[in-house]
């Protein structure tokens, strides 16, 4: 086998790594990427559960407008309201980190979380009342009227999405605690914005999510 | 004489492994647990091909076959295929290549690995309570209503493994973003970070869409509500909508590493660069984009409609054109070149071939008229074989040989490496290639006896089959074998290109001596033929 | 920018959320057939890009973050419009119970 003479010039130069980029800077973008990245994930795995509704919906037009009046618009409008301010909180909270008022950030995200928390409140709250009225799919559904078959997918859409988001936000509310008390004892400081920036945007993608499933789930024609 | 120490070095405690956080290290780990998925998937195929050497069903019953068959694909598609060239040599080579340190997530790609092995111990779990009998596919309302056997803990078990691969994408897709060295530009990239690159842009983007079918699939089966129920009001085709917009790029996040693969290799062992450097990169990136565009193609006589089968059909014809272009480009490749038949280079020309023939049946597939005669018969089955076995197992092989030197620091015996490839080479097509005039005749997929007619051709493929298994078995001991008396390798045994060979074999823990190299040229320099002329 | 007029901003665009949401809640009771629901949603769209452009810093974003960020929500499109084609184009049977 002849001899290639290597033509890829590689020079060991003595430099660090340090030198090709800032490091500092290059791992936050690499966090927001990251970050980002896993949000796109999330986009398509409760894009799925809105692709499923959308096809259902077609089907079961009727069932849907049925099962739509009967969720509780009154609640699900406080809710979305609830969870667009607690969405403004954390984006305060966040500024506050950004210019190192620590312990102002930190006050933020427990609003942020009490905010979370009375969303919650609600949909138990709704939840229960479901139970009540039977609408509860496979476990107690005896719903008035016709279209039963196409209210119960529609109730078994409104359970999985609703269920999923609120997991999704019980687990945020755990993480803004978290970070709460962080920024408390003095971590997470302005020269550090990346894990805060990056739990705002959770947070925010699970409002985005909400404010596409309170208009599909809570406002199908309800003239 | 100082000794570079090795990322391998002193690492005696399991402590060391369990918790390690260097991708080489997690790119071990990763080897060993699909090795055993392998077998264990392997050994019910074994199964099913004993069965069907005579056309009665003697060695199985009806239900015991379909859980053979059904944690078959299972094990090879969620816990071999997809996670082969990734986990394993991406996260080894993929730092390596673009002159890094670690990946840019180490921490998360140990995660992965766990994750992994969750999902599996949660479909080992299934397997030894009794199995499932969905096949692979998991269709409703089968698995939703009527199946008894353990649907819950085979979903949950791919369910959680998605995660695993999920990660692994996002690391690779932040490292290839933030980490190239100095003088790494995209177009300088190696093709194999390219292909894997795009691989993981599907993982990233298919892989939630298969997690949250599960569970809507799985919650039908708890609550007993339908919406993939007809009797229930659902339909069962947005299932199978849902299934197959994972599913279909599943199968390119398993053909996209073997060709970069396929292309490092073929490059080395014809010491030419690759012939169209860019096309290969937009072609590696066309067919991620239009694979994700094909899926209904599974799904022509279920149903779905003539228009949007008619879509579908197009879409899949089109996919065709950028792998040709990659299988004219290895092929003009070695024109001219200086062909060494190294066991790595045998398994990279045969992956080629055997794509080839794969690819071509794809299309006939893809005609709508043919797909009617064709679809559910061991036609099809032969077809993705040829591409996913005959295809990505052979240029994972082949990688696992290209850089085991580097990996493990030892070289293999080359007979017994031939001997295997070309074993291994002529066992697949005595095994599948009956398996294409089989479906053309009409032996339908999933049935445990058949017709008395078909008889000859199933013979031909389990002789075929037995072959294969010595071939799959025989580098198991002699890779095994050189760990301990391999000879010791040198940084760059191959004389290849590319800036893993510019490391120690195996590379030191932190991949590169104190300075990251730079670099300045392309890829694949290799001395072209002052004689080869202009193509 | 100062932090009074971060914060101001950020408070101006939940009153705009606050005053998208009244109205689709309100326009959800004109009887609109499927405007309804095509009103709702572009109202849902509006908000959801005002959370993605300011709380998730996305306007001033590099172009891999944005690139990222829409080719999830692509990838989603063509989803249900591949999916739609089919259920769409499909003849319907009625079962026969």
């Amino acid at each position: 086998m002849k001899d290639p003479t290597p033509t890829t010039r590689i020079r060991n130069v003595a430099t660090s790594e340090s030198e090709v980029r800032d490091p500092l800077r290059r791992q936050e973008h690499a966090a927001a990427l990251g970050m980002w990245l896993f949000l796109a994930t999330e986009t398509l795995f409760v894009g799925a559960l809105f692709a499923a509704y959308l096809l259902v919906r077609i089907t079961h037009p009727q069932g849907f407008i049925l099962g739509s009046r009967e969720t509780d618009i009154v609640l699900g409008t406080l809710n979305t309201a609830v969870l667009l301010t607690s969405s403004l909180t954390m984006a305060l909270a966040v500024d506050r980190q950004r210019v190192d008022m620590t312990r102002a950030a930190s006050r933020w995200l427990m609003i942020t979380a009490v905010l979370g928390l009375i969303f919650l409140g609600i949909k138990g709250l709704e939840y229960t009342l479901d139970w009540r009225h039977g609408l509860v799919p496979g476990l107690h559904f005896e719903p008035v009227g016709g279209q039963a078959r196409g209210m119960e997918l529609f109730f078994f859409l409104y359970f999985m999405m609703t269920g999923v988001h609120a997991l999704h936000l019980f687990l945020g509310i755990g993480l803004v605690g978290a970070f709460a008390a962080m920024l408390q004892r003095g971590r997470l400081g302005a020269g550090n914005p990346a894990p805060i920036e990056n739990l705002g945007l959770y947070w925010h993608f699970v409002d985005v999510v909400w404010i596409f499933l309170f208009p599909l789930l809570y406002l199908v024609h309800r003239t | 004489m100082t000794v570079t120490p090795s990322y391998l070095g002193g690492v005696r405690r399991l402590r060391d492994w369990l918790l390690t956080r260097d991708h080489k290290r997690i790119a071990i780990l990763y080897l060993v647990s699909i090795t055993v998925f392998f077998f264990v998937g392997a050994l019910a195929i074994a199964l099913v091909r004993l069965e069907l050497f005579t056309p009665e069903g003697d060695v199985l019953t009806a239900e015991t076959y379909n859980k053979a068959f059904s944690v078959h694909g299972i094990l090879m598609v969620w816990f071999f295929l997809i996670p082969s060239i990734p986990a394993t040599l991406g996260n080894f080579l993929i730092p390596l290549m673009i002159g890094a340190r670690d990946l840019a997530f180490p921490r998360l790609n140990l995660l992965s690995w766990y994750i992994y092995t969750l999902g599996g111990a949660f479909t080992l779990y299934a397997l030894l309570a009794g199995g499932v009998d969905t096949g692979w596919t998991f269709y409703t309302p089968y698995s939703t209503f009527f199946s008894n056997s353990h649907v819950f803990a085979a979903a949950a078990g791919v369910f959680v493994v998605g995660f695993s691969s999920i990660l692994t994408g996002l690391n690779i897709v932040v490292t290839v973003h933030t980490l190239r060295t100095r003088g790494m530009h995209w177009f300088r990239l190696p093709l194999f970070v390219w292909a894997l690159y795009a691989t993981s842009a599907i993982l990233l983007l298919a892989t939630p869409v298969l997690a949250m079918t599960l569970v809507l699939m799985a919650s039908e089966r708890l609550f007993g509500v339908g919406i993939f129920d007809p009797a229930l009001g659902g339909d069962p085709l947005l299932f199978q909508h849902l299934f197959w917009f994972y599913s279909h790029p599943a199968v390119y996040i398993m053909i996209l590493p073997a060709m970069g693969v396929a292309s490092e290799v073929i490059t080395c062992f014809s010491r030419n660069p690759i012939f169209g450097y860019r096309m290969m990169a937009y072609a590696i990136l066309a067919i991620a984009l239009i694979g994700f565009m094909v899926w209904g193609h599974h799904m022509f006589t279920s149903g779905q409609s003539m228009y949007a089968g008619m879509v579908f059909s197009l879409l899949s014809f089109l996919v065709a054109i950028p792998s040709a272009i990659k299988v004219f480009n290895w092929t003009a490749t070695l024109y001219r070149g200086e062909i060494h038949f190294d066991a790595p280079m045998i398994y990279a020309l045969g992956f080629v071939g055997l794509f080839l023939i794969g690819g071509l049946t794809g299309l006939f597939l893809a005609a709508l008229a043919l797909d009617v005669h064709l679809t559910d018969t061991y036609f099809v089955i032969s077809h993705f074989h040829y591409i996913m076995v005959g295809g990505s197992v052979m240029a994972y092989i082949g990688g696992i040989h290209f850089w085991w030197p580097k990996i493990t620091g030892r070289r293999y015996p080359e007979f017994w490496a031939r001997f295997a490839a070309l074993l291994m080479f002529f066992g697949f097509n005595l095994t599948f290639f009956p398996q294409y005039i089989l479906g053309y005749l009409g032996m339908p997929r999933r049935v445990h006896e058949y017709a008395p007619e078909f008889s000859v051709l199933n013979v031909l493929s389990s002789a075929g089959a037995s072959l294969l298994a010595v071939a799959y078995i025989l580098p198991l001991f002699y890779l095994g074998w050189s760990l301990r008396k391999g000879r010791r390798a040198t940084a760059n045994p191959w004389n290849a290109t590319g800036l893993e060979w510019r490391t120690s074999s195996p590379p030191p823990p932190l991949n590169f001596a104190e300075q990251l190299p730079e670099v300045s040229e392309g890829p694949y320099a290799y001395d072209p033929d002052p004689q080869r002329g202009h193509l | 920018m100062s932090e009074r007029s971060a914060a101001r901003r950020l408070m101006g665009v939940w009153a705009l959320l606050m005053l998208l949401l009244a109205l689709t809640v309100g326009s959800a009771f004109l009887p609109l057939g499927v405007g309804n629901t095509l009103l709702s949603l572009l109202i849902a769209a509006a908000k959801a890009s005002l959370v993605v452009a300011f709380y998730m810093h996305l306007r001033t974003g590099s172009a891999p973050l944005r690139l990222i960020a829409s080719t999830g929500l692509l990838w989603l499109l063509l989803l249900i419009m591949l999916t739609l084609a089919d259920t769409l184009t499909r003849p319907s049977v009625s079962a026969p119970w």
